[in-house]
C-alpha cells in the first residue's frame, strides 16, 4: 500500500470520481442542447410577453461550447474544490493527519500524490465532459474548430490543475474541509473580479476558464493566453511547494 | 534515548508545560502520569514532532521513522480495511520489510477476524487496537503511546498491556495514561506531571516508598475515641482518619520510628487492638497525594 494507492483508492471508494465526471458530463450534454434548443424552450416556457417577440439568431457552434463552458466552470470547479479539499485537508481530522505526519520525514510524499491523483481525475472529468460538448456541438448545430478546442481544452485543463493546487495551499492554513472549500471559492471569486481590469485579468489564471468558450467563438487567439498560462503553470507550482511547507511547520 | 530540557510550551498566557526535564532510559517502558490538563498530550506531541515548543529541547536517539505514535483516539480512512491501514503503516516506516508482519500484528492486536472489514465499521475498541498494530509494525524503537487502553474493554486492555510489555528491551516505551494499575503493571519508570511541570520522575518503586506519606492501619475493639486522643499526644503522629468505626489510620512521620513506638503508645492508651499494620502504598495513593 503506497501513498499513490491510497489517494487512489481515496477517489475510487469514496465514488467522488463520480461527482466530478458527473458534473462535467451533465454539463457537456445540457450545454450544447440548450443552445441548439433555446428558442423552443422559450417559447415552451411560455409567458405572455405582451405582444413583443424574441428573434434568436441561429445557434453557432460557439454557442454549443460557451453554454457548456459557462456551467461547467462555475459549478464543475466548485465540485472540483470540494473533492480537492476532501483530499488535501490533511489534519482535517487531526488523528489521520498524525497518522501519516509521524511516519514520513517530510510531507512531499504525502501531499504531492494528493494533489496529483485530484487533479487527474478532475481534468480527466473536464476533458470528458469538454469532448462530450464538443462531440453534441456537432451533432447538433455544427462542427466547432478542430484546433481551438483542442488548445481550449488544454488551457481549461490547467486553469484546472491550478484549482487543485490553490485548494491545497488554502488547506495548510484552513482547519475544517468546509473552511478549505470556503477560503478557495473566494480567492476563486475574487479572481475574475481583479480580472475586470484588462492590463491585469489576462494574466490571472481566472483568464484561462473561458479560454474554451473564447478560442471557439474566435474572439480569442492563443496569444491571449500566454501569459496567464505562464503565472497559472508557475502559480501551480509554487502552491503546492507552500501547501507542503506551511503544513511541515504547523502544529497539529 | 528520551530527553527533554527546560521544555516550555505557551498557548498565549497559558503555560502548557514548564521547564519539563524529562530523562527516559533506553528499553524501558516509562508511565505519564498527570491529571486532565496536565500537559501529557502536549508533551507526547512535541516529542513525537507534532507541535512546536516555546522554548527547550528534545533528544530523541531515533530516526524519524523508528519513532511511532499512537494518539488517544486513532482514527483512519474509513473506507479503508485494517489489513491496508496497516500494510500503508509498515510500507511508510519498513518499506524492505516482510509484509508477514502486517498479519501478525494484526493477530496479536486481536483484529485478525476484521482484517478484511473497512474501517468505517470497527468499533471504538477495534480502532484503538488497530492503532496499536500500526505502532508496533516495522519494529518501532520509541513508541509514544497517548492512553493507549483507554477505550478497551478488559480482554484488549490486557492485549495492549501485553503487546506493550513484549517491547520491553526492543524499544523504548513512553505510555501516558490515566489507568494507574496499568502504569503499575506494565511501566519500570514513571513521572508525574501536574499544570505543566515534572513533579516527579524515577523509578516506580521509588515513587511508591519515597513520595507517600507512610501509615499505618490499626484495628481495635471499642472504645476507640481515648486511644485516638492519646496517639494525638505523640509527637510522630501527624494525623489519625477513622475509616471505619473500629479502624484508625494512623500517618506517621517515620516508618521506623512508628515500628518503635505505636504498639508501645498503643498499649499504653489500653487499646484492645486486633491488627496492625503499615498500609501499602499504591501508585493511585502516591499520585493524588503529588497532585493535590
Amino acid at each position: 500500500m503506497t501513498l499513490w494507492r491510497l489517494e487512489w483508492l481515496r477517489v475510487v471508494r469514496t465514488r467522488r470520481w463520480l461527482a466530478l465526471v458527473g458534473t462535467f458530463v451533465f454539463f457537456g450534454f445540457l450545454g450544447p442542447l440548450t443552445a441548439a434548443y433555446l428558442p423552443e424552450i422559450l417559447s415552451l416556457a411560455g409567458g405572455d410577453l405582451e405582444g413583443a417577440t424574441i428573434t434568436l439568431p441561429p445557434p453557432t457552434p460557439a454557442d454549443g461550447i460557451a453554454q457548456f463552458a459557462s456551467n461547467a466552470l462555475q459549478l464543475g470547479t466548485l465540485v472540483a474544490a470540494v473533492v480537492a479539499a476532501g483530499a488535501t485537508a490533511l489534519d482535517a481530522i487531526p488523528e489521520m493527519g498524525v497518522f501519516l505526519r509521524t511516519r514520513v520525514d517530510d510531507l512531499r510524499p504525502v501531499m504531492v500524490p494528493r494533489v496529483v491523483v485530484t487533479a487527474i481525475v478532475v481534468v480527466a472529468s473536464w476533458v470528458l465532459g469538454a469532448a462530450i460538448a464538443w462531440y453534441e456541438t456537432w451533432a447538433l448545430i455544427g462542427a466547432p474548430d478542430t484546433s481551438a478546442m483542442l488548445l481550449g481544452m488544454a488551457l481549461g485543463a490547467l486553469y484546472m490543475v491550478f484549482v487543485v493546487a490553490l485548494v491545497a495551499a488554502v488547506a495548510s492554513q484552513a482547519r475544517t474541509v468546509l473552511a478549505t472549500v470556503m477560503g478557495s471559492v473566494v480567492i476563486l471569486l475574487v479572481m475574475p473580479l481583479l480580472g475586470i481590469v484588462d492590463a491585469i485579468g489576462r494574466w490571472l489564471p481566472s483568464h484561462l476558464g473561458g479560454a474554451l468558450a473564447g478560442l471557439a467563438s474566435g474572439a480569442a487567439t492563443a496569444g491571449d493566453y500566454v501569459g496567464a498560462t505562464v503565472v497559472t503553470l508557475v502559480a501551480s507550482a509554487a502552491l503546492v511547494v507552500l501547501s507542503v511547507r506551511l503544513f511541515s511547520v504547523r502544529d497539529v | 534515548m528520551i530527553t527533554t530540557s527546560g521544555l516550555t510550551k505557551r498557548f498565549g498566557t497559558r503555560v502548557a508545560l514548564d521547564g519539563v526535564d524529562l530523562d527516559v532510559p533506553d528499553g524501558s517502558i516509562h508511565g505519564l502520569l498527570g491529571p486532565n490538563g496536565a500537559g501529557k498530550t502536549t508533551l507526547l506531541g512535541i516529542i513525537a514532532g507534532l507541535r512546536s515548543a516555546t522554548s527547550g529541547t528534545v533528544q530523541v536517539d531515533a530516526d524519524h521513522a523508528h519513532v511511532a505514535v499512537l494518539p488517544d483516539t486513532p482514527r483512519f480512512d474509513p473506507w479503508l480495511t485494517g489489513r491496508e491501514v496497516v500494510e500503508l503503516a509498515r510500507h511508510l516506516v519498513d518499506p524492505d520489510g516482510s509484509t508477514d508482519q502486517v498479519e501478525r500484528v494484526l493477530a496479536e492486536a486481536g483484529l485478525h477476524d476484521a482484517m478484511d472489514i473497512a474501517v468505517g465499521g470497527y468499533s471504538r475498541g477495534m480502532l484503538q487496537r488497530l492503532g496499536v498494530a500500526c505502532t508496533v509494525v516495522g519494529s518501532p524503537r520509541v513508541l509514544l503511546l497517548d492512553e493507549p487502553a483507554s477505550a478497551l474493554d478488559p480482554l484488549g486492555r490486557r492485549e495492549v498491556l501485553d503487546l506493550t510489555r513484549r517491547m520491553r528491551g526492543t524499544a523504548t516505551v513512553l505510555m501516558s495514561s490515566h489507568i494507574l494499575a496499568d502504569v503499575q503493571e506494565v511501566c519500570d519508570t514513571v513521572s508525574i506531571l501536574d499544570r505543566g511541570r515534572l513533579l516527579f520522575q524515577g523509578p516506580l518503586e521509588e515513587l511508591l516508598v519515597g513520595s507517600a506519606t507512610p501509615r499505618y492501619v490499626v484495628r481495635c475493639r471499642p472504645p476507640v475515641e481515648p486511644v485516638v486522643t492519646a496517639l494525638e499526644g505523640h509527637p510522630w503522629v501527624r494525623a489519625i482518619t477513622r475509616p471505619a468505626p473500629e479502624e484508625l489510620v494512623v500517618e506517621v512521620t517515620d516508618l521506623d520510628v512508628a515500628e518503635a513506638q505505636l504498639p508501645a503508645a498503643l498499649a499504653s492508651a489500653g487499646a484492645r487492638v486486633v491488627s496492625m499494620a503499615p498500609e501499602a502504598v499504591t501508585l493511585e495513593r502516591a499520585f493524588l497525594e503529588l497532585t493535590k
